[in-house]
């Protein structure tokens, strides 16, 4: 059955953006209020003053941050803010999801054709199916968002397009790029299916990913430009090129996180697509399909989250080395209870994940060799899971605190701390990778003469890596000074990388001739499914909430240190009224997923024709 | 001594001295280079 889509809306939408760009970047449209009067001629003076010959002239047209009063924020009757982080982070959410799928879905291309096996041809075929539908809905939150934007904070828009100028013009025409790619890589995929045609479609992958994380950069700079202002003096006038006010400090760690982000919430998404499929499925062959598909969906996530947490460190890293004050803000202050949260969303992921493994450990009979070790595991992510999760600072009341002789407690106390919870951090994550580890060793008994000496190998890299991380976790966190402490943090974070990198390198070379075992894809519990519903839900709870922290560490600035946000919501917003929105944003992603997965159905159903009518005998008469 | 032991003891030494020289190398590339017993350098 031919499959019809309506191009239209993104299209379209791209061609409106680029119009309200083009129109607001001529300037009709430049506040008139940036400064009062007095205050610019103040500036520009100061700046003449300074200032010699052309420069002088140069000089007179910089243009100061504006400075809105409370008056130039429309009233429409309920807080904008909430509208725009409602909308913003629908974007932002089936923005990861189409900029991610693809990423994946080339990769899954590529092995189909050096393998020449046309499974992950058609796997990777049904992915993009999501990603479409998706693209669509994305288009409409992005357009949405423009317009509240614009309508809503009229004197930040102006500001952020003087800053970055014909950037947003080429973001735009980047946005019609992408949608042009996009939909021939998808629709152009049978047509260009065998030979050299194939290696067309794959540059045309190729081309759609490197236009996708270009788009993402950008929009990226925009944020990130709100968080540390770069290429811009200390009242906000424009005094670097784009470049400069691109690359502000927390540019690339927000890059490198969102990428990586990115591919574990699209692996996430499309895995409970799977699962969806599964559990439906009517014939054991599409059983069979659907469960390869989860588990092919549930690698890419799991693998993609691993490093997640380093880039993530990187980025707090990055932003205390931009502002003290905002990493304490962020760590420190009222938002510091929400790592508390972040905890409990990623100890449910990597529950979720192991579950996962452990239950698909069941499809083939060799995985009886190691099911002995899984208990062992699951002991050591829940009690890493509990350190993580254990608060430094207690809300108490005078009567708790006199019980408890102090605002902290004795013994759990010092598991409140960086050092505890990054050694239960790295911990939980080296012991997923031994259940992902174990999972793919389960249908494979190695031939290498050299087996036992690479198992004795890998066996001390484990060993080890665990005693140095705790090692230095104790030893530097707890009797060593602050420098040494965080020093001894990026020791942790190698000592995992080692364990994953020799881990895959070492197993790379002793399965490589391996007598495979009978694997048989759809003996899975249906209990497995359910695991990969929780991984996308508690992702996207976990995106919305350090969304939020992300943006709230911007205190009362709509761009820190420069522009001052003077509308009624100039404020951080308290953790309970947070918590409802992003409980109100992830069930309705949730219910736009489900209305995807319906469509993405709804395209492979087949009415039945109708019975030919058969005339009575009267009427033949 | 069996040659499985020997394999499990080579084994362990060669990754001990790997992450031995590992922290010396990462700690050193921060700027806080440490005592041949780990400790921090005064």
């Amino acid at each position: 059955m031919k499959e019809t889509r309506n191009f239209s809306s993104p299209i379209l939408l791209s061609l409106l953006m680029i119009a309200v760009l083009g129109f607001l970047w001529s300037g009709d449209m430049a506040p008139t209020h940036w400064l009062p009067e007095a205050v610019a001629s103040e500036v520009a003076a100061e700046e003449v003053a300074t200032a010699e010959g052309a420069d002088a002239a140069q000089e007179l047209k910089l243009r100061p941050a504006p400075r809105p009063s409370r008056e130039d924020y429309p009233d429409v009757g309920t807080s904008s803010r909430s509208i725009v982080w409602i909308i913003a982070q629908m974007h932002l959410f089936f923005g990861a999801l189409v900029l991610a799928v693809p990423l994946f879905v080339l990769v899954i291309e590529l092995l189909g054709k050096s393998t020449g096996d046309a499974r992950y041809d058609d796997m990777a075929h049904e992915f993009m199916k999501i990603s479409i539908t998706a693209y669509s809905i994305t288009a409409l939150f992005g357009g949405t968002l423009a317009l509240a934007l614009f309508l809503l904070y009229p004197d930040l828009m102006a500001y952020l397009m003087q800053a970055f100028g014909a950037q947003m013009l080429v973001y735009a025409m980047l946005f019609f790029m992408e949608s042009i790619l996009l939909y021939i890589y998808y629709y152009g995929w049978d047509a260009l299916r065998y030979g050299n045609a194939k290696w067309v479609h794959i540059s045309l992958g190729l081309l759609l990913n490197g236009v996708g994380a270009t788009l993402m950069v950008m929009a990226n700079s925009w944020a990130t430009f709100m968080m540390a202002p770069s290429g811009v003096n200390e009242v906000g006038a424009v005094i670097g090129n784009i470049w400069e006010v691109m690359k502000g400090p927390l540019w690339n760690p927000i890059n490198l996180h969102r990428f990586i982000a990115n591919i574990a919430f699209g692996g996430a998404v499309v895995g409970a697509y799977a699962a969806y499929k599964c559990l439906a499925a009517r014939t054991a062959e599409d059983r069979a399909h659907y469960d390869w598909m989860g588990y092919t969906s549930n690698f890419i996530a799991i693998l993609a989250f691993l490093p997640l947490p380093f880039a993530g460190y990187w980025l707090m890293a990055e932003i205390y080395a931009y502002s003290q004050q905002m990493g304490i803000t962020a760590m420190g202050g009222i938002l510091a209870w929400l790592f508390i949260v972040q905890a409990v969303l990623i100890g449910t992921i990597l529950m979720a994940g192991n579950y996962y493994l452990w239950s698909g450990m069941s499809r083939t009979e060799g995985s009886k060799r190691y099911q002995g070790m899984i208990k062992y595991i699951a002991v050591v992510l829940v009690i890493c899971f509990l350190i993580w999760v254990t608060p430094h600072t207690l809300i108490l009341t005078s009567g708790e605190i006199a019980a408890l002789g102090g605002s902290h407690h004795h013994l759990l106390g010092p598991l409140g701390i960086m050092p505890a919870k990054n050694i239960a951090v790295n911990l939980m994550l080296i012991f997923t990778f031994l259940s992902f580890q174990i999972y793919r060793r389960s249908d494979k008994v190695a031939t290498v003469s050299w087996e036992k000496a690479g198992n004795a190998l890998m066996v001390a890299i484990y060993v080890v890596a665990i005693a140095n991380i705790i090692f230095a976790g104790v030893y530097y966190g707890y009797f060593t000074n602050t420098v040494y402490k965080v020093g001894a943090s990026v020791t942790q974070v190698v000592s995992t990388l080692v364990v994953i990198i020799s881990g895959v390198v070492i197993d790379a070379f002793m399965y490589r001739k391996a007598k495979t075992l009978p694997s048989f894809w759809g003996q899975v519990s249906n209990r497995s499914q359910y695991a990969l519903f929780a991984l996308p839900i508690a992702f996207t709870w976990l995106m919305a909430l350090m969304g939020y922290v992300r943006s709230s560490v911007r205190t009362h600035w709509h761009v820190y240190t420069v522009m001052k946000d003077n509308s009624p919501d100039n404020f951080i917003p308290t953790i309970g009224y947070a918590g409802n929105m992003m409980t109100i944003v992830t069930v309705m992603f949730v219910l736009f997923v489900l209305f995807i997965f319906w469509i993405a159905s709804l395209s492979n159903t087949k009415q039945a024709p109708p019975l030919p009518v058969t005339k009575k005998a009267g009427e033949a008469a | 001594m069996g040659k499985n032991l020997q394999v499990w003891l080579v084994a362990f030494a060669v990754v001990l001295i790997f992450f031995y020289g590992l922290d010396h190398l990462v700690m050193n590339m921060q700027g806080l280079p440490l005592n041949i017993d780990l400790t921090p350098s005064q």
